[in-house]
């Protein structure tokens, strides 16, 4: 009965997907496939900006008697599968949630298997002129606050930012590390009270809710947040891009645990939004506006309508009617 | 003597002005609904129409959008363009697809709803009520309900509606044990108008004595901390414990008044009564649990699809959120599955 009512889980192809990707000679039809789907995507609206939530390593650890690193490393190869669906599909930017302010709370162990982790895959993406990152032009951007991060990690992690900062193309994969949104709203808001004093915001009565997320970890050329995935069944938003993901976006509560997070799973997540935005759109469009920022024009109906039939009225003379 | 001036006369004589006399403000701000000639503004993200003709319709329309065609035709060689219509043709088949597979599983979840409706119902009896709450190994202490202030010709809708679900869920919570009530509402249209406040006390009231019989109500107090105002009870005296608090905020208590606290802040540190290095995520915390309130717990939507509608966005930080899929109404049925969950879960913050 709780299947019934959860429109959290995903397409039950996806299992049926994974079954069938074990038997070789399906690799060549699997990747036809996926082409296939991605280029019938790319007809519809896309989104512009997903976030995800990585959650369920450890339990995927868990249940598949792995170590804790080996949960986090199939995560790891997770997160490069579904960026390239993302990316493939036209998705500008790509936010995840690699560590929270929080995490510092886990043990020393697990916390410097991740730190380096992340360097490592970062690093691995990024290194050479033909590892992934460079190779598609993507932007890694590492968003949070530096100040909690080890100098020797920042010096590489500051390093990866440098050598992909000039991609030509808009993909960007934010790597918010450490992040939360508590953190992210002070810093805004510190930044701002600096630039009063400086001068830079002419006046206290300048400031509002743009200039407050434009002065985010973010900064002002990303786009408005359109998904939020969480994986592994948690309704919790855990101080993640609360500001971002509170207005005309799309939050999905994903059962699957984090590394079996596929394929199928992230374009059925893409297909749904296209399907809502695309009538979402139309029914805006009936309304009389492209987007929901025209909402505000209104058009007059009433001059728009066809010519009425001459009036034949017992009013002979011309009768003030108003 | 000219016809003008003989209707002048007569309009002296029934003691009428005699010039047309221009009284559109008078009645605009008599009337309350004037504001609300055009409906209650909506989040864009609810605008989910999907009956199977409009899509139907929205497909073969988009199929023939011709300027569509002429964007693509700069950039493309025939052979893609021909490519993308074919791809476009499935993307739209696909949507058809859905919108069957969807009207399917909206009437699947519908039938589980009502079935839930008929298995929880609370009776208006609070011993009910908490003998069904006693089951569960723990409860939120903040409770927060998004509630939609939905059509005036709704069943349900308008503000008599919405006065409605609010005094429903607080006798539900009262007598659940829930001592915080957060309500929030896209719009605030409860909150600007004394009468409408007036006759949300009544009907609170009068709801809980329904509940709880008319010779001793529970306590209970309505807060608008927006304006910082707060309505006791009917049977308050000092000495009494509160056992409810209704909050009523809108998205004013979000996004802008975080931009309020900011500016100042500002203000502050330009006269110096205040360093930037004192600016702390528990500063900013305990303004803004003092201006807005308390972080819920548990996080209630009464709407078919997840959608936050501007909601205080700091004080939503590890808060459970629950909805049930394709549900129109205020339940109790609904509630107690919400509390069911939220006893399931564990916060482990970090970890």
């Amino acid at each position: 009965m709780q299947g019934a009512f959860d429109n959290r889980d995903t397409f039950s192809i996806n299992s049926i997907f994974n079954v069938l990707s074990n038997f070789p000679l399906l690799t060549y039809v699997i990747s036809f496939l996926q082409d296939f789907i991605i280029g019938v995507l790319n007809t519809g609206p896309i989104p512009k900006h997903i976030a995800i939530i990585m959650d369920g390593n450890r339990r995927y650890a868990k249940q598949n008697n792995l170590a804790l690193k080996d949960g986090h490393t199939a995560g790891a190869e997770a997160l490069v599968n579904v960026l390239d669906v993302c990316f493939r599909t036209g998705v500008e930017h790509v936010t995840i949630y690699a560590f929270s302010i929080e995490n510092f709370n886990r043990s020393k162990e697990e916390v410097d298997t991740l730190f380096s982790l992340l360097r490592d895959k970062l690093k691995m993406i990024s290194e050479h002129e033909d590892s992934y990152a460079r190779f598609n032009k993507i932007r890694v951007r590492i968003i949070g606050n530096k100040s909690y991060i080890p100098t020797d990690i920042l010096q590489d992690l500051e390093s990866i930012e440098e050598t992909t900062k000039n991609a030509t193309s808009k993909k960007t994969l934010n790597v918010c590390f450490p992040y939360t949104t508590r953190d992210e709203i002070v810093y805004s808001i510190k930044s701002i009270i600096n630039k009063v004093n400086n001068g830079e915001i002419e006046s206290k009565d300048k400031i509002d809710s743009k200039i407050i997320a434009d002065n985010f970890y973010f900064g002002p050329d990303t786009p408005p947040l359109d998904i939020l995935i969480r994986t592994s069944g948690h309704t919790r938003l855990s101080d993640f891009l609360l500001w971002q993901s509170n207005y005309n976006s799309t939050i999905e509560f994903v059962d699957t645990l984090w590394p079996e997070f596929k394929f199928f799973a992230m374009t059925s997540i893409l297909l749904k939004w296209s399907y809502y935005r695309t009538l979402q759109l139309e029914a805006l469009s009936i309304m009389g506006a492209k987007n929901e920022d025209d909402l505000d024009i209104k058009i007059n109906l009433l001059k728009q309508l066809p010519k009425h039939p001459p009036y034949a009225s017992v009013n002979s003379r011309q009768v003030r009617l108003g | 003597m000219t016809s003008s001036k003989l209707s002048d006369h007569v309009r002296s004589e029934a003691k009428v002005n005699t010039s047309l006399k221009d009284i559109t403000s008078e009645i605009n701000s008599l009337s309350v609904d004037s504001s609300r000639s055009n409906g209650p503004e909506k989040p864009p993200n609810s605008i989910r129409n999907s009956s199977l003709v409009d899509v139907v319709k929205l497909t073969l329309t988009d199929l023939f959008n011709f300027a569509k065609l002429k964007a693509h035709q700069q950039t493309s060689s025939l052979l893609e363009l021909i490519q993308f219509y074919i791809y476009h043709f499935i993307l739209l088949f696909v949507f058809v697809l859905i919108t069957i597979y969807k009207s399917i599983q909206t009437s699947y979840r519908k039938f589980f709803i009502k079935f839930y409706t008929l298995t929880y119902y609370h009776n208006k009896s609070p011993q009910l009520i908490r003998d069904d709450v006693n089951k569960l190994s723990k409860i939120p202490k903040v409770l927060s309900c998004i509630l939609d202030l939905k059509d005036k010709d709704d069943e349900m809708g308008g503000i008599d509606g919405l006065i409605n679900q609010i005094s429903e869920l607080s006798a539900w919570t009262i007598s659940a044990g829930i001592p915080y009530l957060q309500i929030y509402e896209y719009n605030g249209k409860l909150l600007g108008n004394k009468q409408y406040l007036s006759k949300l006390n009544h009907s609170i009231s009068k709801n809980l004595s329904e509940y709880f019989g008319s010779s001793i109500l529970p306590n209970y107090s309505i807060k608008i901390p927006h304006q910082n105002f707060i309505i006791y009870g009917p049977n308050n005296n000092s000495n009494s414990e509160i056992d409810l608090t209704i909050s009523l905020i809108s998205r004013v208590d979000g996004k802008p008044t975080i931009v309020e606290l900011t500016k100042t802040m500002s203000e502050l540190a330009i006269s110096n009564e205040l360093s930037i290095r004192d600016i702390s995520i528990e500063l900013v915390d305990e303004e803004l649990i003092e201006l807005v309130g308390p972080e819920p717990d548990l996080l209630i939507y009464f709407g078919p699809n997840l959608d936050l509608q501007d909601f205080p966005p700091w004080h939503i930080r590890l808060t459970e959120i629950y909805w049930e899929p394709d549900n129109y109404d205020v339940n109790y049925s609904i509630l107690i599955r919400a509390l069911q969950k939220y006893s399931n879960c564990t916060v482990n913050v970090g970890k």
